[in-house]
Parts: C-alpha cells; structure tokens; sequence
C-alpha cells in the first residue's frame, strides 16, 4: 500500500478504474484505487454491458457519443479485448406519446451527428424476423450502439492500472477520511493509512456513505434490479432490444447466451442483493410473447445489482466546493458502464486543469437540483 | 461395450414396450422408461454431440442431469439432457455441433 | 493417325525431361493420364536433392511447374487426361480420352509410366483408411484435405519418412513409423527431420492388424526376427485412424512388355524391370525406358535418363552426333550412383550387364568449429548422398563439396559470414545457425516449414534430435523465406544450443476442469500465474463455473487450483454466491394458464 497517493479513487467498479487509468495515462503519478471486494464486484460486474448513445439531452448524446469512441479504441488504448460488439440498439415505441418522443429525440441525436434512424414495424420485422412486432408503433435504430463485457473491462483497466504504476487494492475498506481545515489528508482503510489530498468517490451507491464521512451530501441511493441469462445459442441477436413499454431489455453475449432484465414495480434496496421467482416469470411471459423463438431456451442463471440512483436519473459529476479536493462521480442510475470511459476521461482533465477539456459534463453538477430538475426518461 | 443385457447372474431385466425412435434419421431399437442417452448408448452410440469451441466429441459424464455434457437437439430444440430425457415415440434426435440453433 | 518421331508415355520428371530435348528436334508427343504433367512431382511439398542443372534445393511442385512452362514453350505435342491402354502391332499406341479411344503411331518410343506402391495384406488391411502412401500425399498435397487425424506409417524409405514430415506439416499427429528391417531405409537428413518432431521410428517392427468396424480405428504391430517373423508377446496396439503403406515402389512394367521388351526380374532395382542398356534402350530397338520403370531411384536420375533416351533417340533419327552429350550424361548419373545409398542400384544395374563406373567419394574430412561470438552455421549432414545444394548456396566459399556431389559438405566457419542462405537452401534442412559468446545463453538458429510461424518474443520448447523436451527457449526473430523454409533465430542457454535442433510450442496436454465452457486445468493456471487469484475474479476471466451446471462439477476443482498455486487453504478462499435456477429451466415452463 503507497504511504502517500497524489490521488485516491475509492470504488473500483468501472467509473472509478476508468478515472484512475485516465489519471496515470495523462501523467499522474501515485493514484491508489480502493476496491472493497473483488474487481467488477459492484454493480459493473452485474450489469449488462450495453453501451448506447440514444438518450434524450444533448449533453449526454455527446458524452455517450465520445464514450463509443472510446470503446473503439479501448482494446488497443486498454489492451485487452472485451467483446465490444457495435450490433446496434433497438428502441421499441408502443404509444403515441412514445412515438413523438422517440421522433423528438431522433431529429435532436441527428443534430449530434449520430447515425440513428427511424424504423416503421415493417422495417423492423425485415431487419429481425423473429420479434413479434405486434402492437409497436416505432423504432428507433442505432448503428453504433452496442454492448461489450463488463466485467472483462473492469479487469482490464485494473490490470492496466497495475501495469502503469498505480495501486489497485482489493479486498479493502475506506473506513475514514481525514480532513484539516476543510483539506484532506488522508484516508484510512481496514489495510492501512494512504496520505493523500485528493479524493474521487466513485462508489457507486455506497457513494453516500463515503460522503458522509466527511460531511458531503449526495443524493443517491441503490435500486436493485434482477438479471438473467439463458444458455448460449448460436448467434441471431446483433442489436439490444429495449422495449420500455413492456418493461424489459434484452441482448446477446459475445458466448451466445441471452441477458435481459425489467425494471422493478417495487425494487428493493441496493442492499439487497437477493433474487425473485416472480422475476423469472414475468420475464418469461414477456419473452415468449415477443421473441416466440425463445420459448424452449433454458434459463441458466439469475442475479442482481443495484442501480446507483440519482434524483434525475442523470449522473453526478462535480467537486466539492466545501471539502478540499473532493470529486464525486455517481448516480450513473443504470448507465454508468456505458459512460465510464468518457467520464474517466473528464474526471481525470477535470482533477489535473480543473476544468474538462475533451468533454463538457457541466451539466452533471450537483447544484442542478436546486435549480432545477429535467429528468431522463430513456431509462428501464 | 454395446448393446443390452440378456442374462444376469443376479439381475431380472424385463424390457417394456418397444419404441420407434430416431437418431440422425435412423431408427433406434428403444424401450419405453429408458432416456434417449441409455437407449442411444446400447446402439452402440456414445458420441452425442461435439464441444462448440473445441470441437470435441463428448457424451455422458455424470448420467444423473448434474452435467450438461450429454446436450442433444430432441424434436428440433436445442440443449437437451438426453440422460433426463425418456424416450417418445417418434422423437428425432440429432448431434449438436455448435451451439443451438434457433434461427 | 498421326505419326510421330518420338512419343513419351508419362509426364513425370523422365517424360518431361526427354520431350524438352527431343521437342526441338523430332516431332514429339508426350501423354498423361493425368490432368496437367508432372507426375509425382505435383504431390511433392519438400526441396529436392541434386545439383543445380537438376532443379536442388527447389520444391517438387515447383520443379514440375518450371519443367512444364519449359516443355510448353517447345513444339511439343502434349495430351494430358489421355489413359495410354495399350502397345499394338506396327507402333501403335492406343489411349482415351475423354471416353474416345485413339491411337498415334511412333518411330521411337519411351515409356516413363512410372512405379505404383506395393501391397503389404495384413487383417483389414482393406479396411477405409489403409491407403498407399501417394493417395495420402494426393488427398493432402493435392486436395488440401486431411486423410485423417491419426496416422501409422509403414515403411521408412525415403517416402515414408517424407510422408511423416508432410503429415506432421499439416497439424495431424503422426503415431509412429514402422520399419521391419533394422535401420531406416532412408536418407538420415529425412529420417532426422521427422525424428525431431518426435515421431518415433520402431525398427524391427512390423503391422500384424487393423483394428475397426467401418473404417481404421487402431493397429497391432509387433517386433520381428532376422527372418521376419513376429515375435510373439511383442504386440503393441496404436491408435490410428489412418495407415499409410510405404514399403516400397514397383515398376509399372505392362506396356513395355507389350512393346516385346525383355523384362528380368532384378530385386535390387524394384522388383521386375525391362532390360536396358546404359543408354536406356531396350530390348526393342525403338523401344527406350526411363525413371522409375527402369529402376527404383530419384526424380534427379530419372530426369538424366530421360535425358539420355531423347538424346539417343536424337542420334537415331536425325543421324547427328551426341556423342559427347552422351558421355557427359552417363558420367553424371555416374556420380550421382557413387554414394553408398546407390550401392543397390549398381549392383542391379550391374546384372543387367551395365557397369557403372567406379567413381571414388573423397574422404570426408570436416574442420574444426569455432567458437568466435560470431553467427555462423553448422551442418549435420554426414551421409553420402549426391546432392550439394549448400555448395550451391555459399556466395562466400564457405562450403565445399566439389565435383562428387556424393561428397559430405566440408564447412569453413572463418569463411562463414552467417547469411544463412545455406539453412534455407538445403533440401534435408541439415544446418543451423548458432552464436556463442561469453554470456550464459547462445543464438540459435532452425530451419521451420511449420504453421504457426512464431513470433518474436513467443516463448517455446526446445526439443532434442529425438523430439524430446529440452528447455524453454525465447523466440528472438523469424527470417521468412520466399522459399518457405524459414528460420527462427531462439535465445537459449549455452548448454544446449548443440542439443536442440527444433521448437515447439508448449504442448502440454491438459485436463477440462469446466465441461461447459470448455476450460482446462492450464488456462486456469494461466490466469493464476498473471497475478490473479481471486475465484471471482478468475471466474469472470475464464467462464469457469459459469455454464448451465452452475459449477458443480468445476467449482471444487478450480478452488484446488487456487489453494495449490496460491498456498491459501481451501477453507479460507472465497467460493462464490449460489443462483437460482439450480437446473436448468426453460422459459415455457414459467408460463401460467396455458400448459405446454
């Protein structure tokens, strides 16, 4: 463990590896991630990877459009190959007020320069002849979007890390953050004491409570959402299917099996880490009547993990201007996978100028919830 | 070793009613109780399908639905136990070689 | 029906050679069966031995390409896909093609039909999957397809040594070779090359049977006597799913003998031969032989003999004088059958009434190597076998092998300048390149005709002239060759550098932990050894556990690797979290209402 860290990342989930990797790749010297468990224990290693830059803001079109350059790269930039597959990203709009949305949000992404069009059923039944296109008004297809392995990338940055000369600590608690006249100057941890002035959360939903240990409120708290996966078939399934309207999304890995998932009437806490059976049975109900093909397929396995949520469900990205330096990047509410090398990317610019270069994720400030609340609906 | 046994110095094997089934298209002495894994290996049949990254011939392993070596496409789906399955009349059987087909 | 001068039957290297001399003389026509000329040189992926008017150092292939671009360019008539089925009265020869049967007429005749394999019955000897050492070489060379994945070669002539290599070229595992006699029948530089891929070679041994229902699975051999005679209690059984008889060639003598040649039976050429004089004419004076009709040789003599018969021919019936062409062609077959290998050939050829002329091999002598810090070569070819294709090579004089080509290589390391030319050159792939100096490792260099090339910085296994495991050496660079034989320069410690003399890459055959995902013992070990040992973190890298058995049978043994590798008692190491379904379960069998 390095007595003194220029720059402690706690949460070695993929937004606070991508910050780390971005903070030694521009020169940074001593950055110590600490990770409490295993890497991609979070809510990274449980997620399903998809990487989308469809959303509804401007601002966060262009931050996931710079994010999927990023991916682009990120077997060469990272090095290692994390089953980054750009099959594309199916929207599916069922009402009216889906289709003008949808429509809204098209004409707006375009503008960005996305490569994203309108689909009529019939387009889409000729694209996918397997989705029961019964009852959709509208879909909004994407190129460039896509999905790759969580998990394979968490370990990736973390070996990368290790590899430029930074410290990736598993296995340790942040039990403590010392400050003295509003400066940090270090963090304690059940492995030992690391000096340091600078601090990111990254902790995902726990980022509260490391705010808390230094008197810094966040308003974010953890939503449990179920995931499962089938065996592997052959490969049929190039995009990620979202379909809000029946609650579901749904992709297929790189191995051939399926992962889908819904959002929760009820979700329990982020705490609870736990399954339900009726989640299998929802699940299969939506996923017979909509992808007939799969009604014989074998369930393998189900899990969870929790969705860091914000009040917006937009991520928080800012320092705080009580503590110094306390930079916070959460909140990601279901999208953090898919952001976080553009998010390390800014983070890092922001920590070492402070002030982004490559990406404005002004936007992302805390103090939008004093102002004012717009909230992003592109979001199960 | 292939084929049934006849006569135990201790066991009593009374066969039920003989059953037609199919293996690639060919059919398959079988009786009813048996899973399509113990029918198709008393043909003499002991490959049941080929690994989808190694290509290699694989077939029973654990003959209790522990183990998932034993994967067959039964009546056009993929992924099978054929150790847990029971033979039907008229049931076609096939050796998967990659990993299920569905499209 | 057309008359020609000259016709040659059979396109092989004796064909193509007399009708590149005869086709700027007489009118000429040559025939093949096949569908384009070359003979066996078409199946033939390895560099040949000889001198450089006989095509050394280039590939069989290639030597019939440039034969019949050269044969093309000459006012030669050429039918190919035309099946010669008989000599008849008044020089005729009949053959078909395309279903029509045909006939010319000839002056003067040259059969160069070639040999065909000889049969060796043993138990299911007829069982798919026996096959004759050139179908093996067809369906591979030719087709490009894998006669099988599991081959037992029969016989270690030339052919059968050479069979291993190419077998062993394609990625399938060649079990062993089988010779009844006590030494390998072939060139040592064959035998070495196949020999250090750890192909073991059984002398002594014979195949009793063929093991199989539908096709090949197995054999039995078994050790002989001096008589030939299986020795009882000896029996191995091999795996194999292909077995290649190469136990010898026999001249194809059915045409001559309808042209009313004398045939003799002469063991020491192959068996029955049409007799001939040391200018390749037969009994019947229109009537010559060459190649491996006349006797079981090379491509390299039987491209002199065709040479010799159109030369013959020539001088009958335009009446000029070859004399001396002559001459010089008999005195180089000559020293090409001056070596000890060709002992057998003079002495049949001897009986036949032809003495070929005592041609001493100089002593070989070799000068002392060394040790300079400088690169140069080393070449382990002892035998006497005429080829000089390394003389050839050297733009630096630094090889000699002089007028008898039969000669070994005399090799001079200060003239050396370590071009390398020579390891790429030599058809046995006999040399090497080595650089000693103070430091604890050496450089060495191999010759390697195999896929994958390496790569620089790959790390691989040394192996022995036997094929054995030595050490682990790095690859440093590859030098890639137009010609196909590269070389791979490795860094290995000193000691061995005189041991080595091929890589491979580590071969450790190891063990599936995970069924489902296909994951072996090793590449969990890999992982390990990358500097992660959490099982979650392994897990995710790998799959293992992450099948459709929920890792009941691979969680246990993955956990003993980590506690074997890392010292962490099983006990204390993580073991994941359990998911539901615990089976297996299909989305239909969740729906309510509406049963299956």
């Amino acid at each position: 463990m390095m007595k003194h860290a220029s720059v402690v990342v706690i949460g070695g989930g993929i937004v606070g590896s991508a910050i780390a990797f971005n903070l030694l790749r521009m020169g940074t010297k001593n950055v110590c991630v600490i990770e409490k468990s295993y890497v991609s224990s979070g809510s990274t290693g449980r997620c399903a990877g998809g990487i989308r830059q469809q959303w509804s803001s401007p601002m966060n079109v262009k931050l996931a459009m710079r994010s999927v350059k990023l991916f682009e790269e990120f077997e060469k930039d990272v090095g290692m190959d994390i089953e980054y597959y750009q099959g594309g990203y199916l929207l599916l709009a069922y009402t009216d007020s889906e289709v003008d949305d949808f429509e809204k949000n098209v004409r707006m992404q375009k503008s960005q320069g996305l490569d994203v069009e309108i689909l009529t059923p019939n387009q889409i039944k000729e694209k996918f002849p397997f989705i029961n296109v019964e009852g959709i008004k509208l879909g909004s297809w994407c190129q460039s979007d896509g999905h790759a392995n969580p998990q394979l990338a968490n370990i990736a940055y973390a070996i990368a890390i290790r590899k430029m000369g930074g410290e990736f600590l598993t296995h340790t608690t942040v039990t403590g953050i010392d400050v003295q006249n509003g400066q940090i100057t270090g963090v304690q941890t059940d492995n030992g004491y690391i000096n340091t002035e600078i601090v990111v959360d990254a902790a995902g939903f726990e980022s509260p409570k490391i705010g808390s240990m230094i008197g810094v409120d966040i308003p974010v708290h953890g939503e449990r959402h179920q995931i499962l996966v089938t065996e592997a078939v052959n490969h049929f399934l190039d995009p990620l299917v979202i379909n809000f309207n029946h609650n579901y999304y749904v992709r297929q890995t790189h191995h051939g099996s399926l992962m889908m998932g819904q959002g929760d009437a009820n979700p329990a806490s982020g705490e609870d880490l736990g399954n339900t059976i009726e989640f299998l049975e929802e699940m299969s109900e939506k996923m017979i009547k909509d992808f007939p093909l799969l009604k014989n397929i074998h369930i393998i396995r189900q899990w969870s993990g929790a969705y860091d949520m914000s009040p917006d469900a937009q991520p928080i990205i800012d320092e705080s201007k009580d503590i110094s330096r306390f930079i916070y990047a959460t909140g990601f509410s279901g999208h953090g996978f898919m952001l976080a090398p553009a998010v390390g990317e800014s983070v890092a610019e922001m920590i070492i100028h402070g002030r982004t270069i490559t990406t404005d994720v002004s936007n992302l400030k805390m103090d939008r919830f004093t102002i004012g609340i717009e909230r992003e609906h592109n979001v199960v | 070793m292939e084929g049934r046994i006849l006569d135990h110095p201790i066991l009593n094997f009374t066969r039920k009613k003989r059953v037609k089934i199919f293996f690639e298209g060919n059919e398959i002495e079988a009786y009813e109780g048996e899973t399509v894994a113990v029918a198709l290996h008393a043909a003499g049949i002991k490959v049941l399908r080929y690994t989808p990254i190694n290509g290699r011939p694989a077939g029973l392993f654990c003959a209790v639905g522990k183990c998932s070596s034993c994967l067959m496409e039964i009546d056009g789906m993929p992924n099978v136990r054929s150790c847990m399955t029971k033979v039907k009349a008229g049931m076609q059987i096939r050796r998967q070689h990659e990993k299920g087909e569905l499209v | 029906m057309k008359e020609y001068d000259a016709v040659v039957i059979g396109g092989g290297p004796a064909g193509m050679a007399a009708a590149e001399v005869l086709g700027d003389q007489v009118k000429t026509l040559i025939l093949d069966e096949n569908d384009m000329l070359g003979g066996q040189l078409v199946k033939q992926t390895h560099k040949f031995f000889g001198d450089h008017a006989h095509y050394a150092s280039t590939r069989g292939f290639e030597i019939a390409n440039k034969f019949i671009d050269k044969i093309e360019k000459k006012p030669v008539d050429i039918l190919t896909s035309s099946t010669v089925i008989g000599i008849y009265p008044q020089n005729t020869v009949a053959y078909v093609k395309d279903g029509h049967e045909d006939q010319v007429k000839y002056k003067k005749l040259i059969i160069a039909t070639g040999a065909m394999e000889r049969q060796l019955p043993f138990i299911n000897s007829d069982l798919p999957g026996v096959y004759g050492a050139g179908a093996v070489q067809t369906l591979m060379n030719q087709y490009g397809i894998f006669p099988g994945k599991r081959f037992l070669i029969i016989g270690s002539g030339n052919i059968g040594l050479i069979l291993a290599y190419q077998l062993a070229q394609t990625g399938v595992e060649v079990r062993a070779i089988v010779e009844a006699l006590d030494k390998i029948g072939g060139y040592e530089v064959h035998a070495n090359k196949a020999k250090r891929l750890g192909i073991p070679i059984f002398l002594k041994h014979t195949i009793i049977k063929a093991i199989g229902d539908e096709s090949v699975q197995g054999a039995v051999i078994a050790e002989v006597d001096d008589k030939f005679n299986v020795i009882a209690g000896t029996e191995k059984e091999i795996v194999a799913d292909t077995i290649c008889i190469s136990v010898g060639l026999m001249p194809i003598t059915e045409l001559a003998e309808q042209a009313k040649c004398k045939i003799v039976y002469i063991p020491e050429l192959g068996g029955y031969v049409p007799v001939h004089d040391e200018r390749m004419r037969t009994t019947n004076p229109d009537v010559f032989v060459a190649g491996d009709l006349s006797s079981i040789e090379e491509a390299t003599t039987a491209m002199i003999e065709g040479k010799l018969a159109a030369m013959q021919i020539v001088e009958d019936v335009k009446k000029t004088d070859l004399e001396k062409e002559i001459s010089n062609e008999i005195k180089t077959l000559a020293i090409f059958r001056s070596g000890p290998k060709s002992l057998k050939i003079r002495s049949g050829l001897e009986k036949m009434g032809i003495v070929t002329p005592q041609i001493e091999v100089p002593k070989f002598s070799p000068l002392p190597n060394s040790e300079n810090g400088k690169l140069h070569a080393i070449i382990e070819c002892t035998e006497e076998i005429p080829c000089n294709s390394c003389e050839l090579a050297c733009k630096f004089d630094a090889i000699k092998v002089g007028e008898n080509i039969n000669t070994p290589p005399v090799f001079d390391p200060l003239k050396c300048t370590g071009c390398a030319v020579c390891v790429t050159a030599c058809p046995g792939l006999a040399i090497f390149m080595e650089k000693l100096d103070e430091s604890p490792n050496a450089t060495l260099g191999i010759p390697y005709e195999f896929l994958p090339l390496p790569k620089s910085n790959e790390k691989m296994w040394g192996m022995d002239r036997d094929g054995n495991y030595v050490c682990d050496l790095t690859v440093k660079r590859v030098v890639k060759n137009s010609n196909k034989t590269h070389i791979v320069y490795v860094e290995l410690p000193k000691e061995f550098v005189d041991v080595v003399r091929h890589v491979t890459y580590p071969q450790k055959e190891s063990p599936f932990v995970c069924r489902c995902e296909e994951i072996t013992v090793d590449q969990i070990e890999k992982v390990i050894d990358s500097g992660i040992t959490d099982f979650e973190e392994i897990k995710r890298i790998t799959r293992v556990t992450m099948g459709p058995c929920g890792g009941k049978n691979c969680k246990m043994i993955t956990l003993g690797i980590i506690s074997r590798k890392t010292g962490i008692p099983i006990s204390k190491l993580s073991h994941g979290t359990s998911r539901p379904p615990v089976k297996p379960v299909e989305f239909s069998a969740f729906l309510r209402g509406d049963k299956k």
